[in-house]
């Protein structure tokens, strides 16, 4: 004797099940509301209709708004903050069509480009005194002795192909007259405090460290002999970009060009209040201290936005250029990814405020 | 901790009247009877090696703080509100997973587990799912779930539900078929037959994969935290790191532990008030 088979009642409910899962799957990621579609050469509207959402990855953006009262004149939107920033985060929202625009260096935009994932660049910043303040030294391990760019030949050192860090350590070879056989790259992906650790570990000889990557670093190592060098390589672009449907949406280029004007704001604001800002961002959202989020701060956290993009275009050009000779990826016009009908729009607010 | 007495101790009587108990008492080849708060004493000796360690040097406080900055980085992090907030997400989000995971999975079991057609739909795609990584799974999941909570919840929820239905299905085809024709002789009804037969029989692999499930919710919260949160125990650890604030993800490891430890507790608590009809080495 066994039991019986089950009843058919009980495989509809299990069918029934499993179409409520999946169907739970399918209306997760969706996206309410798609505009009427905008060609790439029309003017940008001014109208917004009611129910325009804005979802954006832009998580200083939404401090600072929120901190000075910006944020109350946002009008005829909504804005859906995400607290997403970096390429690979970025561009898996996009894919997923969970995410309108995300702030990045200029390294994610051309690996969304070679793996298919069409972006359009809106506004960029750079910092104002890049050689000064880079956001990346190379940390070099206790063991190593490494004290100037002549000295990286034969060295082992942390290489990340899709990020800034990567395309850093190119052009840092190259401006030392090296190629990549002269060095040993080890690919490691920079995430959180990878390159730190690997560094301290004595794995690799050298690996780029930002911000308070590097001062941590330097705090916990230095009396084993952890040292860094400056690259003397400009690496301030940082940019927000995102899929070209976001910007092909009428509604949403309509609310995106309302929303860079109080971007500009904000940012405006952030000069003006820097201690204000350090306790906002740094250490309320970042958890950081007061005293190292100022050294963040003042160090590689200063921005400024550049009427006109095309020193900018220039020099993401050169980066891409390395790219496709160091990495033998696919030939790219930089200038198709920008997207200028916002560049007089940012100029506009630019002199709105002064 | 098997105890040998051979002699089985006369209560009450003084040296000088003390007789041997000729009774014969045989030696006990169970672990004996139970010890209570036996789970912290493990975790309280490795607390003592870890204090040990650091105060002699022998660890490095770059690579695993102290234990006594840990608890400073602690209060401080309370003081903040931080670690609170960061709890209450989390087991918000874990419990959320756990409940989903749990439903489904024990229904799913039972489909699976009482139908050849369930099992022949809902095995395949369950050990699929069982050997593929959450974390390979993310970018996925992200796809079709967007990055907001929907796709955290479920997220968990799956891990939790591999572990029920594994270890429930495996103990209600454990059970003894002689039940099943003591059923079929009383013509039990189907539900009848679920609900006295199989429940009961299945709650031991149900509870065992419960044990397991409740980890598995804690493991995936670092993973699903990672992405598009703004707090939670796995943001704390991603953004401490991305700073290099050591102490902080030791912090977040200890509370990881402790709430391990505690939802483990709880479930075996549980198990032995929900078992309290077994007669086996646990029990006795």
């Amino acid at each position: 004797m066994t039991i019986r088979p089950t009843s058919a009642r009980l495989t509809v409910v299990a069918a029934v099940l499993a179409t409520l899962l999946l169907g739970v799957t399918a209306c997760g990621g969706a996206d309410a509301g798609k505009g009427p579609k905008l060609a790439a050469n029309a003017a940008l509207p001014d109208k917004i209709p009611d129910g325009t959402v804005l979802r954006l990855g832009i998580p200083n953006a939404e401090v600072a708004l929120k901190t000075s009262g910006l944020i109350d004149e946002v009008e005829g939107y909504d804005i859906e903050w995400a607290n997403i920033s970096g390429g690979p985060q970025s561009i898996e929202a996009f894919r997923a069509d969970a995410l309108d625009a995300s702030i990045v260096a200029d390294i994610p935009p051309l690996f969304a480009t070679w793996t298919d994932t069409p972006v359009k660049i809106v506004a960029v910043t750079e910092n104002p005194d890049p050689l000064e303040n880079p956001i990346y030294e190379l940390g070099v391990s206790p063991k190593s002795k490494v004290t100037s760019l002549k000295d990286l030949k034969g060295k082992k050192i942390a290489y990340s192909p899709g990020q800034a860090q990567g395309a850093l350590v190119l052009k840092t070879l190259e401006a030392a007259g090296l190629t990549q056989k002269d060095v040993e790259l080890v690919e490691i992906q920079s995430v959180d405090d990878t390159f730190a650790n690997a560094l301290a570990a004595n794995q690799v000889d050298v690996a780029p460290l930002g911000g308070t990557q590097l001062t941590s670093y330097l705090a916990k190592y230095e009396r084993d002999g952890a040292t860094s060098i400056r690259t003397g390589i400009r690496d301030d672009a940082t940019l927000i970009y995102g899929p070209e449907e976001t910007f092909e949406d009428a509604n949403k280029a309509a609310a995106f060009k309302h929303f860079l004007g109080l971007w500009v704001k904000a940012e405006k604001w952030i000069d003006e209040h820097p201690d204000e800002w350090v306790k906002a961002y740094y250490v309320d959202h970042e958890g950081l201290s007061f005293k190292d989020g100022k050294k963040v701060f003042e160090s590689s956290g200063q921005t400024l936005i550049p009427p006109s993009w095309d020193g900018f275009i220039k020099r993401h050009q050169e980066t891409a250029d390395i790219l496709v000779k160091e990495q033998d990826q696919p030939q790219i016009d930089v200038e198709d990814l920008y997207d200028r009908r916002y560049e007089p729009v940012v100029a506009e607010a630019l002199k709105g405020g002064q | 901790m098997a105890t040998t007495a051979v002699e089985a101790p006369v209560v009450g009587a003084t040296p000088a009247q003390k007789k041997t108990d000729k009774r014969v008492v045989r030696r006990r080849l169970g672990p004996g009877p139970r010890i209570p708060g036996t789970l912290w004493i493990g975790p309280l000796l490795l607390l003592g090696l870890w204090a040990l360690a650091s105060a002699t040097g022998v660890l490095d406080p770059r690579t695993l703080s102290e234990p006594w900055v840990v608890v400073e980085t602690a209060q401080q992090l309370i003081a903040d509100g931080r670690l609170q907030d960061a709890l209450a997400t989390s087991a918000y989000r874990a419990s959320l997973g756990l409940v989903i995971g749990v439903g489904v999975g024990l229904v799913l079991a039972l489909l699976s587990g009482l139908s050849r057609v369930g099992e022949a739909v809902i095995d395949g795609p369950v050990q699929v799912k069982r050997a593929i990584p959450s974390l390979a799974l993310m970018p996925l999941l992200i796809l079709w779930l967007g990055i907001g909570e929907p796709m955290k919840v479920i997220t968990i929820a799956l891990g939790v539900l591999i572990p029920i239905y594994i270890h429930t299905h495996n103990g209600l085809r454990g059970i003894d078929s002689r039940y099943a024709e003591l059923a079929e002789t009383v013509s039990l009804g189907r539900g009848a037959f679920v609900r006295h037969v199989v429940l009961p029989g299945a709650t031991p692999g149900f509870l065992l994969g419960l044990r397991f499930a409740v980890l598995n919710a804690l493991l995936s919260l670092v993973v699903v935290e990672q992405v598009n949160a703004t707090s939670g125990i796995g943001h704390m650890i991603t953004l401490a790191s991305s700073y290099g604030q050591t102490e902080i993800i030791v912090v977040g490891l200890v509370v990881y532990a402790l709430l391990g430890l505690v939802a483990d507790g709880i479930v075996r608590f549980i198990e032995r008030k929900a078992l309290a009809w077994r007669r086996t080495l646990e029990s006795h």
